[in-house]
């Protein structure tokens, strides 16, 4: 990291804005990697409890939120 | 409240609709207020930037840039927050594209959030921050006492909200608010 950049890191990490603004640009991005992976998972064959358990969320909660998206193929239940 | 409006300032709101809807299923930003205000070409606000040194292209540019999703499908404002901690994007992005194909992340759109007795976000088609604008303008109108709104009045509320993605494009253009204000403030007076 040059030293302008760490400057800039350091001024900005006690700023609200600049930090809260990460939490949502994190937020978008998990989002869509929970997308990925999921589908990929389901791809795989496994179960909403088995992703669920991964995931440590309640099986409803996975479901309710992947379930509605066009159905991927799943190699074990096709 | 758009009683005053006079025709033009009608048209670019109506505009600003538009370009809303063109981008899907969003609420009217102050970003389409400008991008509407900008398309008036003959209109005193156009005049007036161009006098402070930013052309309507440019801001167009600057606008597209900000609404514009990468391969990671979050914005460029997204990918210089995470940067901000220590997040690299397009490291990431290039990751799940080599296990998971190109365009991946790009195309793995989280469905959005049912709320249940809620369809519309609360307000209407305007945003928060444009309905401020247009409340500011109809201020702007009466501060300076002119009996209609017009274009320049929706300029002069842009600039005077201050925080929304219209200011933060002018701002990033080089633009300096209270000398465009001025400007506008200015050019009425001669016109008048």
């Amino acid at each position: 990291m040059s030293h302008a950049t760490e400057l800039a890191a350091a001024a900005g990490s006690t700023d609200p804005r600049v930090g809260l603004r990460a939490v949502r640009a994190l937020r978008r991005l998990l989002e869509r990697l929970e997308v990925v992976q999921v589908d990929n998972a389901r791809r795989q064959g496994w179960s909403w409890q088995e992703i669920a358990d991964a995931l440590e969320v309640s099986r409803q909660a996975v479901h309710k939120k992947h379930a509605g998206r066009p159905a991927v193929e799943s190699s074990r239940e096709a | 409240m758009f009683e005053r409006f006079t025709d033009r300032a009608r048209t670019a709101v109506r505009r600003a609709r538009d370009e809303a809807r063109a981008e899907g299923q969003r609420p009217v930003g102050t970003e389409h207020l400008l991008l509407a205000v900008l398309a008036d070409g003959d209109g005193l606000a156009v005049r007036v930037l161009r006098d402070a040194g930013v052309t309507a292209d440019d801001l167009r540019e600057r606008i597209r840039r900000h609404a514009e999703t990468g391969d990671s499908g979050l914005g460029e404002a997204d990918a210089a927050a995470l940067r901000e901690i220590g997040i690299d994007l397009a490291a990431i992005v290039a990751r799940i594209e080599e296990s998971f194909g190109p365009d991946a992340l790009r195309e793995a759109a989280p469905a959005p959030r049912r709320r249940w007795g809620r369809r519309r976000p609360a307000g209407g088609p305007f945003s928060a921050r444009a309905k401020k604008v247009l409340e500011l303008s109809l201020r702007e109108a009466i501060r300076l006492r002119h009996r209609h709104i017009g274009t320049e009045h929706i300029l002069l509320g842009l600039l005077r909200e201050g925080r929304g993605l219209a200011a933060l494009t002018l701002t990033e253009a080089g633009v300096d608010l209270a000398d465009v204000r001025h400007r506008v403030e200015l050019a009425l007076r001669a016109s008048a």
